[in-house]
């Protein structure tokens, strides 16, 4: 170990940044590491991992990769002034920190002084409540910033015998292999790390590598600026082809960015919540797209482009609920054909019923500011009904091959889980709408606003189950922090819903 | 009547009714679900999902399904759809319904290298066993969340008949442990008991410690580093004496203690630097070694253990956390005054402070004539974090001869002497045999490369029919299926003996053909109902159109 430090002062010249970036820089980004039971491109580990741990991408202007770096090299002895902040939301965290409740974080190092403190205060608690999460969340983020000064985050391949051996950076990084490179400088360095990419990929190809090109390329911001564009054109009614064109390239990159994601993990992407709300986005806009088809009313690609807007801004920046990071899953979800046919309908299933909801909440809207007329009541409630059905149809299938896969997996058909329970109660709604409108207990009036109230039943299914109610079989789809989301969606639209029937009263009493 | 019937055909296969049982059935899952969040899967299955009102409600829906078809009889071409989907819901209904009363859904424990056949089922019996005659008796315990009064006597049994009265009394799903204070038997009197807090800024624990043997609790305990010891309080005096041999002599006898030095014992050393204290009372020579046994020994070194003399050396207790409690009173070496220091809550106040991290000890309940015993309560089951962290027992009451007992399931089996007739009681799971042997022969845990997480759970069996063996490999979503049985990998434990051992979910479901066909029934019949639906607008609408476009021709029809 000395040996090396010595031989890095040695060989690196002193730079005229603040931060001695020895050896690290954004050229590594592409090489290969094991983290998480995968292999991935360094850029990728470091990027999530400094993320994990500060909240952000970029660290005094350093990269993720710069900055990941030279905390890993702390771990042969390169000491550096490089002090991260570790990202704290809690209220009551910050309270015992002692830190305002205006400040989001706290220098990793002097946190590391409170570890102690931390970890009692975690013990003490009996009550496994948000507090409790986030002191976890915490001690895990410090956890997660000293595996990275120890260098136990950062593995390198080394092949032995046509055989990949993953090595820690104070194990890879040898004396003998930088002096081997003959190489002056930082160059010597990034040659032995060259040296073992080149060996993996010769070994086991650069099929690790799609996942930087997907990483980098961002398609879902993309997808954004897309769908914003084809929202602007489709209003603008003389450029309705443009937008139609934007809407088509909304669907392609969406589509890119998946069947990347699938090559990239080898499955479906729908196994988390990332992904189901990645999907179900998707999903709502190519129905819309369909219906619209041989509806031609451009009302379905609004609803369908608005709830693909929503989809994209939660993936961007609900990533404290939403995890975009591609892990490997738990041994009952590793079944592809299950996994691909029962969680994608239902995912579709919601995506339809998404739609609806979008719908009957545009419907709504415009009823505040005009009357609607009988007959456009009508024609809406027709338009709203062509999505409940692929809802309906969908959903059953879905929940009938969940029952089969558990038949299949945990030999029942059905065993009250809050999930399956929950996905029965969404199908349970949204046939008593069904049946109600047959009846004409619900009426034109009510259909409407009923199918917007319905799909809380969805949220909750989707969302209430993981963070509200969270126990089950189907633990494995659980996070955290989107209770407080959910509990917004639910006042917004209750709030609409209210404001439209105080509406309508007005207007009856207006009327009489 | 037949009009009676029509009526009720009528109002049962009512939209509106359907309705309302649907909204009725969502209410009741919702109630269910937060149930179960909050109170444990058992609890909402007992409350809710297999409760009598539960099941009326899922009849109502079938006979609403049942009836609405019925209504719409005989069958209209625009309908097949509508005739499949509800056809299919019947079908389901049918399937869950023979499922739960003729399946059997339970766990196999498969240890390594030993053969098993043993099913435990979700169901709990009250067994009683005449262990000599090799009779047993087992009661089904009810499947309902709250506490149940039984009230059955087992002597109707003929072969319970010439044996005192043996009753069930109750039966508790969920149960906790409860502090009660019992009475003690005169021949237990001045065998006191206690309860103690002992607390810091950070810490707070309540401590019960007994000299009682009738008591669930124990005399000593053990706090992280701190050994806490409960002993008579006669022996209080002696330990805070300070005496130089730092030896207390306890006379259980007299119930009183003495040193060496208030009875003038020299306390002399052996050869080999041993102490040795020489007590000579009524005649008998008792020779103590400290350092060897607190137990008196005689002149040829012979133990008398029957004596009811002991001896102390509070040396071994200074260098380690010890603190000695005698009820209302208490002592500890304390380091920094190099010396026994004793508090008196009579005396002293309530609080005793403790030298070790800010440590105090309160005293919150002392009892000289009664002993400290968990007794089973009803809880409602609290669930936390994926985990029942209350209520996680269930307990059966009995009154054997007028005396009443609780059996706990977790006590396991409990044995009584009756007319000298050896019985056993156990509250346990329903268990049944296979009619075959399965034997783990290597179980297999796989994980990601470089992680601790598991990639898989994979079971290696033998299974032996009477003929041979036949090796099986069972693992997620790859069970075994075996006449009639389904084998699947549910998980695993590390065996006492080494290595893992695994656990099997073990199905029988003679519904499942009928699930199946109703769910392919289900989804092809509400296809065919929303996409004939859709013709049938489009037909409309062109209709509509048509007349829109030719309103001369329309008037002139008409």
């Amino acid at each position: 170990m000395n040996k090396i430090i010595l031989l890095l002062i040695l060989l690196l010249p002193k730079t005229s940044l603040s931060v001695d970036l020895y050896f690290c820089d954004n050229s590594m980004e592409d090489l290969p590491t094991q983290a998480g039971g995968r292999v991935k491109p360094l850029y990728v580990l470091a990027d999530e991992t400094i993320k994990f741990i500060t909240g952000k991408s970029q660290i005094q202007n350093l990269s993720a990769v710069e900055a990941f770096c030279l905390l890993s090299v702390q771990s042969m002895g390169l000491k550096n002034d490089l002090d991260i902040p570790i990202r704290i939301d809690h209220s009551k965290v910050k309270e015992i920190l002692n830190i305002s409740q205006e400040e989001s974080s706290l220098p990793a190092q002097k946190l590391m002084e409170q570890k102690d403190l931390l970890r009692s205060e975690y013990m003490q608690q009996k009550q496994n409540d948000a507090y409790k999460k986030e002191l976890n969340k915490v001690l895990t983020r410090l956890s997660y910033y000293e595996q990275t000064l120890n260098g136990s985050l950062w593995s390198s391949p080394s092949i032995n015998q046509n055989e990949v051996h993953w090595l820690s950076l104070p194990e890879f990084l040898t004396q003998d292999k930088v002096q081997s490179t003959a190489l002056q400088g930082k160059e010597a360095f990034l040659q032995v790390f060259k040296t073992a990419k080149k060996n993996y990929i010769e070994l086991k190809g650069d099929s690790y590598l799609l996942e930087l090109t997907y990483s980098k390329l961002k398609l879902f911001s993309w997808a954004m600026i897309s769908v914003l564009l084809a929202l602007i054109f489709l209003t603008l009614k003389k450029s309705s082809t443009v937008g139609l064109f934007f809407t088509a390239s909304t669907l392609t990159i969406e589509l890119i960015a998946m069947v990347m994601r699938i090559f990239i993990s080898g499955r479906a992407p729908i196994t988390n919540m990332y992904e189901t709300v990645m999907f179900s986005g998707f999903g709502a806009l190519s129905l819309a797209i369909i219906i619209y088809s041989y509806k031609k009313d451009k009302v379905f690609l609004f609803g369908g482009l608005s709830y693909n807007l929503l989809c994209l801004l939660m993936m961007k920046f609900a990533n404290n609920m939403l995890d975009p990071s591609i892990q490997n899953l738990v041994p009952v979800l590793r079944d592809n054909f299950w996994l691909s046919t029962h969680v994608t309908t239902i995912i579709l299933s919601y995506a339809a019923l998404a739609l609806s909801w979008m719908l009957a909440n545009i419907v709504l809207i415009k009823s505040l500011r005009k009357k609607l007329e009988a007959k456009d009541r009508r024609y809406y409630t027709s338009l709203i009904y062509s999505c409940l059905k692929y809802g309906v149809a969908l959903l059953s299938a879905g929940i009938i091959l969940g029952g089969v896969w558990a038949d299949y997996s945990w030999g029942r058909f059905w065993g009250w889980d809050p999930k399956e329970t929950w996905s029965l109660i969404v199908l349970l709604f949204y046939m008593a709408i069904l049946h109600g409108k047959y009846s004409k207990w619900v009426t034109d009036r009510n259909f409407i606003p009923l199918v917007a109230a319905a799909f809380l039943s969805v949220m909750m299914a989707w969302f209430g189950v993981n963070y509200i109610l969270a126990t089950g079989l189907h633990s494995y789809g659980f996070s955290e922090g989107g209770a407080i989301f959910l509990a917004s969606f639910f006042t917004i639209q209750i709030s609409v819903l209210l404001l439209y029937y105080a509406r309508e009263k007005i207007k009856a009493d207006h009327n009489s | 009547m037949l009009k009676m019937l029509k009526k009720a055909e009528k109002t049962l296969g009512s939209v509106q009714f359907a309705v309302v049982i649907i909204v009725l059935f969502a209410l009741a899952l919702i109630y269910g679900t937060f149930m179960e969040s909050y109170h444990g899967a058992e609890y909402a299955n007992r409350l809710v999902y297999k409760s009598l009102p539960f099941f009326l409600l899922q009849f109502s829906m079938f006979l609403s399904i049942f009836c609405a078809t019925l209504l719409r009889l005989p069958m209209k071409k625009h309908l097949y759809g509508f005739y499949v989907l509800h056809l299919g819901l019947l079908l389901l209904f049918l399937g869950s319904f023979i499922t739960y009363k003729s399946g059997i859904d339970g766990n196999l424990t498969l240890p390594p290298n030993l053969a098993q056949r043993k099913i435990v089922l979700n169901e709990d019996e009250f067994e009683i066993k005449l262990e000599e005659k090799g009779v047993k008796v087992t009661s089904p315990m009810p499947f309902y969340a709250g506490e149940t009064h039984l009230n059955y006597t087992l002597n109707e049994n003929q072969h319970f008949q010439n044996l005192p009265q043996i009753r069930m009394l109750r039966f508790l799903p969920f149960a906790q442990n409860s502090l009660m204070w019992r009475k003690s038997p005169e021949n237990f009197v001045n065998k006191s008991s206690a309860q103690y807090q002992i607390y810091n800024d950070r810490f707070s624990e309540n401590v019960i410690l007994s000299m009682n043997p009738l008591s669930d609790y124990q005399s000593s305990t053990k706090m992280g580093l701190l050994n806490l010891h409960y002993m008579p309080e006669q022996l209080y005096p002696c330990f805070i004496l300070n005496n130089v041999s730092e030896l207390v002599i306890w006379d259980s006898e007299k119930e009183s203690c003495f040193t060496p030095e208030s009875r003038g014992l020299p306390v002399r050393k052996t050869p080999k630097g041993e102490r040795h204290v020489l007590l000579k009372e009524m005649g008998q020579d008792y020779h103590f070694f400290p350092e060897l046994s607190p137990i008196p020994m005689k002149a040829d070194l012979a133990l008398l253990n029957d004596s009811a003399f002991r001896i102390f050396s509070l040396k071994f207790f200074k260098e380690k956390p010890h603190l000695f409690l005698f009820g209302q009173k208490l002592a500890f070496y304390d380091e920094s005054e190099e010396k026994w220091v004793g508090h008196d809550y009579e005396q002293n106040g309530p609080i005793a402070e403790l030298p070790w991290m800010s440590f105090n000890l309160r005293l919150t309940s002392y009892h000289k004539n009664r002993y400290p015993v968990q007794s089973p309560e009803y809880v409602k089951p609290t669930q936390d974090n994926g985990q029942i962290i209350i209520g996680n027992d269930k307990a059966i009451e009995i009154s054997v001869d007028g005396q009443n007992y609780w059996i706990r399931q977790s006590d396991g089996p409990m044995q009584m002497i009756l007319n000298g007739e050896k019985i056993t009681f156990e509250l346990k799971k329903k268990e049944i045999l296979l009619p075959y042997e399965i034997t783990l022969n290597r179980f297999v845990m796989k994980t990601d490369p470089g992680t601790q997480s598991a990639a898989s759970y994979e079971s290696f069996i033998g299974l032996f029919d009477g003929k041979k063996v036949n090796d099986h490999h069972v693992y997620m979503n790859h069970p075994l299926k075996y006449k009639n049985f389904t084998f699947y990998q549910a998980s695993y434990f590390e065996s006492q003996e080494g290595g893992y051992g695994s656990v099997f979910s073990v199905n029988f479901d003679p519904g499942r053909p009928w699930k199946y066909l109703g769910s392919l029934l289900l989804v092809f019949g509400t296809i065919w109902h929303f996409g004939f639906s859709r013709r049938k607008r489009l037909k409309e609408k062109r209709k509509e159109i048509h007349e829109q476009n030719n309103p001369v021709t329309h008037t002139a029809t008409t």
